[in-house]
């Protein structure tokens, strides 16, 4: 904001800077030329704007100290204790539905029940009560290790149920590959399963992805060694 | 009339001086954050239209990351009213305030951090200001933005690798533009979202309100992408979309696909995660979560190298 002497047609020139009231600044001009003088009085909204501007108005004869708007503004801990939590109507009716769902004071739940046993059996992925367990080779074991841990329980199952299905009681890696053509899923060559190999192992997972998102795009079900010397380019400089 | 041409009219014959140094001071403000800012090589902010999809869990362990392969590293809460890094990077001390600026507290792996919660006494302390702030709070926008401006100018963050800043929930309004405002050579944000279709919705506007303001996305993270059951481990989705007879776990694949932006990488809900955060230890390196963060970190920097990365 800026002051102006109509009649010696100059800009006012700041004076000085005080505190007039409580949240108050008070910002004194001048014309430098008559000498007419005018005050600028804040309110505390328009102190406020100031103060959060982390300006001294008339400059500063020292630089501001580092973090002086934060320590000089910020309220002290005034030990009291907030009020405590009142008991609402919400609160009391979400105690209420608890309570159905809840087993009765002195039941306990069935053994083995899992929480999300209603979704996992809607969404076909739990193994069935009684399910008999199958043999897995070395080589299987040794490529489900390879599986993100905490997608490997899924993949499993899925191997499991198609093995079942089937009448299978081995799974082999040939059994895993089948079991992926049946999900619709792609399968993947010796040979572009050893260039995978050479990608930064963290890097492994998102590599798979994406290449199996190109293969879909381009509707093959098999990932062959044409198609990762094709899609190269996008991994260059990660030792693929 | 005649009165307004009449001061048209000397304005334009008057030269002003500002002897108020309202300005000069201003502009210093400015130029102590552009100095502070020229030792740091990347500046990065992790933001989210939504709450509580994982902003600061990202920004914490992007941190390590980086960290651990070997960069600078500082990070900057950003969310003045619920600071929650120091916790989560297992930090706690003060600011040691010197002439030349504040020294900031150190966390693992060397992690410089700042954040409101080294100036708050006790846990149920709450960021409150006084003074005319207490009687005119329609003025605390403009006064969180220079208190932002205190942690970018004041802190001697050094020379750094990365800069991450952890910005508080919000679609829009503030505090992006604010740090866009300050930090014009900010070289990209990271978007956090949970495949929840709540969420989705609002991180959208986010991402394109951000764009809008010249903020480039470096990429979006799915976080709580998924659970194990704790009793039977079984992988359960915790986001599912389509009807009840064709339910199928959803995904942030299509934000990714629509606003075109690199899905960086999905976070499963894990309880290891949770209590590592709590905690404020690290995820042992050994966790595959870690690999994950690892390699969204070899994305970032080669988005930011321009090396070729995994753009969709």
């Amino acid at each position: 904001m800026k002051f102006v002497c109509m009649k010696c047609e100059s800009f006012m020139a700041f004076q000085k800077v005080e505190n007039p009231a409580e949240q108050s600044l008070g910002v004194s001009f001048a014309c430098p030329t008559c000498g007419a003088k005018v005050a600028m009085v804040t309110n505390a909204g328009e102190t406020a704007m100031v103060q959060a501007l982390g300006v001294k108005i008339g400059g500063r004869d020292t630089a501001a100290a580092p973090m002086e708007l934060i320590r000089e503004n910020l309220k002290e801990a005034d030990g009291v204790l907030p009020p405590a939590i009142q008991a609402t109507t919400q609160q009391e009716m979400l105690k209420e539905e608890m309570a159905k769902v809840a087993p009765a004071a002195g039941q306990t739940l069935p053994a083995g029940s899992c929480p999300f046993s209603s979704m996992v059996a809607k969404m076909g992925i739990a193994a069935p009560a009684g399910a008999q367990a199958l043999e897995w080779t070395k080589e299987a074991k040794e490529r489900i290790e390879k599986v993100p841990s905490f997608m490997r329980p899924m993949i499993e199952m899925g191997v499991e149920n198609y093995a079942r299905k089937n009448g299978i009681t081995t799974i082999s890696p040939e059994v895993m590959d089948a079991s992926k053509n049946d999900m619709g899923e792609i399968v993947w060559s010796k040979a572009a399963e050893s260039r995978l190999d050479n990608i930064p192992s963290f890097i492994r997972p998102m590599a798979r992805k994406e290449i199996e998102r190109i293969a879909k795009e381009k509707g093959m079900t098999e990932i062959t060694d044409a198609l990762m010397e094709e899609t190269k380019s996008k991994f260059i400089g990660m030792g693929y | 009339m005649a009165e307004e041409k009449t001061l048209k009219e000397i304005l334009k014959k008057i030269q002003f001086s500002d002897n108020a140094q309202v300005m000069k001071q201003l502009v210093d403000q400015s130029i102590q954050v552009k100095v502070r800012m020229g030792h740091i090589r990347r500046k990065i902010v992790v933001m989210s239209g939504k709450g509580g999809v994982g902003k600061s869990t990202t920004t914490a362990n992007l941190a390590l990351a980086f960290a651990r392969a070997g960069h600078k590293v500082g990070v900057l809460d950003v969310d003045l009213n619920g600071p929650c890094i120091p916790k989560m990077l297992g930090v706690s001390g003060a600011f040691e305030i010197r002439p030349d600026g504040a020294i900031p507290p150190i966390g693992p792996y060397g992690i410089k951090v700042a954040s409101m919660d080294f100036f708050l006494t006790e846990k149920n302390t709450p960021v409150r200001w006084k003074g005319a702030m207490e009687l005119s709070p329609i003025w605390l926008g403009m006064f969180e933005m220079n208190v932002i401006r205190e942690f970018l100018a004041d802190i001697l963050w050094g020379d750094l690798d990365y800069l991450i800043a952890d910005l508080p929930p919000g679609a829009s309004a503030d505090k992006p533009p604010v740090i866009a405002g300050f930090l014009p050579e900010l070289d990209g944000a990271i978007v956090v979202s949970t495949p929840s279709e709540v969420a989705k919705i609002v991180v959208r506007k986010s991402i394109v309100y951000a764009r809008d303001i010249g903020i480039r996305m470096l990429g979006l993270v799915e976080n709580m992408s998924g659970a194990l059951c704790p009793s039977c481990q079984a992988p359960v989705p915790l986001f599912t979309e389509g009807g009840e007879g064709g339910a199928t776990p959803a995904g942030c694949e299509d934000i990714a696909r629509d606003l075109d932006l690199p899905l960086l990488g999905k976070i499963p809900f894990d309880v290891q995660i949770a209590r590592a955060c709590d905690r404020g230890i690290p995820l042992p390196l050994s966790h595959p979560t870690t690999a994950l963060f690892d390699g969204m970190v070899t994305q970032i920097e080669c988005s930011l190298n321009k090396k070729g990365a995994f753009v969709s």
